[in-house]
């Protein structure tokens, strides 16, 4: 870490929209904070658990842990979380966010309220904790640990993906009986803990919100072709908070519409993000790094804008087969589809179904290059970037990148090193001859 | 050749025994973890083999194709596979344990390709419909043996299979009761030899090997007890001697362990049920191990009681006054793991200390400070 690094951590935003989401942020926890005020339930819960739509039925006021772990890196508020949790017996390289949940939970427990001056006014300590095995380990072993420092009722439930050399038609039945056996047993525990039996109807309601806004999303994305991009990564870490943790609401969907409107003008009227677009970078996977996203504008000097990225967008559209009546069984069936998306596709060509996204991507959004960002304590979305930045070479010879540091943790991060490795990489794209 | 002598030749040759019986024309399968049911496997005849790392070469290949951050034992099994070292298997199955190895099977299927490749997705919560589920995947597992062997899996030869492995599981827990002894007749060091030199040959062979060394150790003199620390050891792959020799010459007795490659993969026997799988199903998906999740149970000490008190009877009657956990870094389950576990082992009035290492004897012995300033505490 160099004493000299610039304080600045957020991007300069490509869209006005964009620049709305700010104040979403903030009323996630202030939400919390009224919601319990009022007797309504909160809940620690996972992004991207497929559960979203349920606790919007329920009335559930959702409080995203890693959410906030991503706030205080922004903010630059993240060390005392993480030393305590440190402190607390947890290594140094366990993944972050679970350190600064963990941390934040310690000091609350601790002090007997929330630590002076936490991001956004902290969380509040919630009704109940709802981890998931969607993507990774920690997210369900997370909330088993924080019951060191507070008594809530915690309920675990897995969502599973068959690999891609599975034969679907074998194991679709199963998968999805499992899947919706698993959202069942959290609708039990929901209602259990709500005292209140969950509406379907209003379900099929939530459902059709959430999946309007993601479908919105993705025609955002699709316009995000053009060239020059109308809207760049930086704004799609912001504008990403509508779909992941505002899905099942009319907020999400009119967001996303009014973000439509503002990137179809965009489009249409070919203003770019930057005056002069030279190079279409590609974001091939991992969590940003929350502490430092002025990088991006940083690749903007040179001409480079990151045009699209492959963590946390939202799942391509799917088609769930019309004989499915049952809102759970909806729920069960659109998880299968959206983890199987590309499966026959990597079958029949890479093997792998992320070299196919990307592929496409690199294709579709016109891409010179692709950087990864490797995180030290995120395993899920760090391991395979190397093999497939390798398999990709097989494909492709657009020169391709992988900085290293951590999604929140600063002390993994060096900005010498980062601005070295950048300068290479501007230059082979320009040997390129664009 | 005596038992000892022959555990030690498997313990320094893995993988020998193995290649001898592919080149003979056996399929042998390798597997990682310990939830993939070695009866199956069996009962196709074909070999299992629980692939293995080497804390003593270093990793260099393997950086190329798999990040520095990934289990370094995973990382290590994969360097080997690279350099050749497993090309004698005929099939790579990885369940899906944690994040490591479910990516890194994907990693290890791309570059070095077995005849047959399978992943087999094991719940992370327990509970009936989990039961379900993990059924249904060791029947698509057998489903790929069956076209991969061009046989139909023969139910009889399952039941005498899972009658085989109880029959092993039964003998090592003969051999650990020997370690109830002050001092333990068999000490830490040379259990592990014996584990692991099972890990490499069919199950009748480690069977026989594991009896004849039962009855050379009964006929060692009996030594005189002593005041020694005796420790019971949690974590999760210790596949090499050095970190339990090193706690054994710093002074203690490794008397009992809860590790992948201890305890966890054959502590509990295989029900015999009408139909073999129901047994073989019930008993793998509830192998202890951080990476699976059992439902909250009342409040946090019952909890914890829930999770952690079938340690209880490994410290009671093996009669251990300290706990060692040995976590190979980077294995996030086992890290979150560990503040609860020694939580709950204070409670019981054991000291704890928590070590996490790079699976590298090259840094073991940077321990050894830290084991001494332990053992001083607790004697």
């Amino acid at each position: 870490m160099e004493a000299n690094q610039q304080i600045k951590t957020t991007a300069v935003k490509g869209t006005d929209t964009a620049r709305l989401v700010r104040a979403m942020v903030k009323n996630i926890y202030q939400s919390a904070h009224e919601a319990k005020a009022n007797g309504q339930k909160v809940a620690y819960m996972m992004v991207a658990s497929q559960y979203d739509e349920i606790l919007r039925a329920m009335d559930i006021v959702p409080l995203p842990t890693e959410n906030y772990a991503g706030l205080c890196a922004a903010k630059r508020d993240m060390d005392r979380f993480l030393l305590k949790a440190e402190a607390d017996g947890y290594s140094q390289v366990l993944c972050s966010y679970a350190r600064i949940g963990l941390g934040f939970d310690s000091l609350r427990k601790e002090l007997g309220h929330i630590p002076e001056g936490s991001p956004d006014g902290g969380m509040p300590v919630p009704d109940m904790m709802l981890g998931s095995s969607a993507v990774c380990d920690p997210r369900f072993k997370w909330f088993q640990a924080t019951s060191r420092y507070l008594e809530a009722p915690t309920f675990g439930m897995d969502v599973v993906a068959p690999p891609p050399q599975a034969d679907l038609n074998a194991v679709r039945d199963y998968y999805i009986q499992y899947q919706r056996d698993q959202l069942s047993g959290l609708i039990e525990f929901l209602e259990k803990q709500t005292g209140k039996k969950m509406d379907k109807e209003r379900l099929w309601e939530a459902i059709r919100l959430g999946d309007k806004a993601w479908q919105i999303w993705y025609d955002i994305d699709r316009l995000r072709v053009a060239v020059p991009s109308p809207m760049p990564s930086q704004d799609h870490f912001s504008i990403m908070v509508a779909g992941h943790y505002y899905s099942g609401t009319q907020i999400a969907v009119d967001f996303y519409q009014k973000l439509y409107d503002e990137v179809k003008y965009k489009v249409d009227n070919k203003i770019g993000v930057i005056a002069d677009e030279k190079y279409r970078i590609l974001y091939g996977g991992g969590l940003p790094p929350w502490h430092t996203l002025w990088i991006f504008n940083y690749f903007e000097s040179f001409g480079a804008v990151f045009v699209i990225e492959n963590v946390y967008r939202g799942f391509d559209p799917v088609e769930v087969p019309s004989h499915v009546k049952d809102p759970v069984d909806y729920l069960a069936w659109r998880a299968f589809l959206r983890f199987t998306r590309y499966h026959e596709k990597a079958r029949a060509h890479s093997g792998s179904p992320l070299v196919e996204k990307l592929l496409g991507l690199i294709d579709d959004y016109k891409i010179d290059g692709v950087a990864f960002h490797a995180c030290r304590s995120c395993r899920a979305t760090t391991i395979g970037q190397t093999h497939i930045k390798s398999e990709l070479g097989k494909y492709t010879s657009i020169p391709m990148m992988q900085l290293v540091s951590d999604m929140v943790d600063l002390r993994d991060y060096s900005e010498a090193q980062w601005k070295a490795q950048i300068s290479a990489f501007i230059e082979a794209l320009e040997g390129r001859g664009k | 050749m005596s038992a000892v002598q022959k555990i030690e030749e498997l313990y320094n040759e893995r993988g020998k025994r193995a290649k001898e019986l592919h080149d003979a024309g056996k399929k042998v399968i390798g597997y990682f973890c310990c939830f993939v049911p070695d009866e199956i496997i069996t009962a196709f005849d074909m070999v299992p083999y629980r692939i293995q790392g080497s804390q003593n070469d270093p990793i260099d290949e393997a950086d190329a194709l798999l990040e520095p951050m990934a289990c370094p034992f995973a990382r290590s099994c994969f360097n080997m596979a690279l350099k050749g070292e497993y090309d004698f298997l005929d099939g790579f199955v990885a369940p899906h344990s944690c994040d490591t190895i479910e990516r890194m099977y994907h990693i290890w299927r791309s570059n070095k390709p077995s005849p047959f490749n399978h992943m087999i997705n094991v719940p992370h919560m327990m509970g009936p419909s989990s039961d379900v589920f993990y059924r249904k995947e060791l029947d698509y597992f057998i489903k790929r043996l069956e076209e991969f062997s061009g046989t139909k899996l023969d139910q009889n030869k399952l039941r005498d299979t899972v009658k085989l492995y109880n029959r092993r599981r039964a003998l090592l827990r003969e051999l650990y009761a020997l370690r109830k002894e002050n001092p333990p007749r068999v000490s830490g060091t040379e259990i592990t030899k014996v584990l692991v030199a099972g890990m490499g040959i069919p199950a009748l062979e480690h069977i026989q090997l594991v009896q004849d060394y039962i009855d050379e150790i009964k006929g060692r003199p009996v030594p005189k007890a002593d005041v020694l620390p005796r420790i019971f050891l949690w974590g999760n792959e210790i596949d090499d001697i050095a970190f339990i020799r090193l706690v054994e010459e710093c002074g203690a007795h490794v008397v009992m362990d809860d590790l992948c490659t201890g305890t966890r993969f054959f502590w509990e026997d295989v029900s015999e049920t009408n139909d073999p799988l129901d047994g073989i199903a019930n008993r793998y998906i509830c192998t202890h191990c951080p990476r699976s999740l059992k439902p909250q149970v009342g409040n946090r000490q019952e909890d914890m009681e829930n999770r952690f008190g079938y340690m209880k009877e490994f410290i009671s009657q093996w009669q251990a006054n300290g706990v060692i956990f040995y976590i190979v870094r980077y294995c996030d389950t086992c890290e979150l793991e560990g503040p609860d576990l020694r939580e709950y082992l204070n409670s019981l009035k054991l000291p704890v200390l928590m070590i996490e290492d790079d699976y590298s004897t090259s840094t073991i012995g940077q321990l050894r400070t830290r084991i001494q300033a332990f053992l001083e505490m607790i004697s």
